[in-house]
């Protein structure tokens, strides 16, 4: 039997209007890129990305947590100020606490690879 | 009798092009298509089915009848599932039902020069 694989694609979205962050959703940002998909490779892109589409997105909020919580720990390094490394150390315990109780939550599949995108 | 011994040999040249014998035909009659419009339909074909993407799939018309809306095209062999499936798939053409007629597909140009079902014997 053919077994689909999945792949993963961690982007970051850049705009020169800040507004855009706010008007941006899960579902609105899932529209967008099926119809780039859409545009792209025509009626057969789109039936192929139809499936399982929505549940990467949880993989890839979690990777980011992961991937802003090791760059949170690189600013502590560069950190001059005494302020400035206590608000930071409070937003990496902070974080460490959250990925905790998420991990108890979900029931992941294993064999599922995160690749990250970074530009 | 002896056993004949032989050697037998096999020649494969993947050909770089597949070309296709085709047709279009219209539901209502006296529909006229010069050669540029048949291009754009061919384009659009692909562009329906694979996007932007398939669009961009170089196809070439080698012969064009206006009177019969017959062609011969060419296309990259790795693009001939594309093409074909975008013309099976073309319905409508300017709000008119219209259907591709595949009649040969071959690697070799000089196939489509005889074909053994139009044949007539006697």
């Amino acid at each position: 039997m053919v077994r689909f694989k999945h792949r993963y694609l961690l982007c970051e979205l850049v705009s020169e209007d800040a507004r855009c962050r706010l008007s941006l959703d899960d579902r609105v940002l899932g529209g967008l890129v099926r119809d780039t998909i859409a545009r792209v490779h025509g009626t057969f892109g789109a039936a192929a990305c139809s499936v399982g589409f929505a549940g990467t997105i949880r993989t890839c909020q979690k990777f980011l947590i992961q991937y802003n919580r090791r760059q949170l720990l690189i600013l502590l390094q560069n950190c001059t100020d005494e302020g400035e490394r206590e608000a930071i150390r409070k937003s990496v315990s902070r974080s460490c606490l959250l990925e905790k109780e998420s991990a108890e939550e979900l029931s992941d599949s294993a064999g599922e690879e995160a690749v990250e995108i970074v530009e | 009798m002896p056993a004949t011994a032989y050697e037998r040999l096999v020649y494969k040249s993947p050909s770089e092009y597949h070309y296709m014998k085709v047709c279009l035909e219209f539901q209502e009659h006296g529909v006229g298509l010069n050669t540029a419009q048949f291009k754009q339909l061919l384009v659009s074909a692909l562009k329906d089915l694979f996007g932007e993407v398939g669009a961009a799939l170089p196809v070439d018309i080698l012969t064009y009848e206006e009177k019969t809306l017959s062609a011969i095209l060419r296309v990259c062999s790795s693009g001939l599932a594309k093409l074909w499936s975008s013309l099976t798939l073309f319905g409508t053409y300017k709000n008119k039902k219209c259907a591709f007629r595949v009649i040969q597909v071959s690697p070799f140009l000089l196939a489509l020069s005889g074909n053994s079902r139009e044949q007539v014997l006697g």
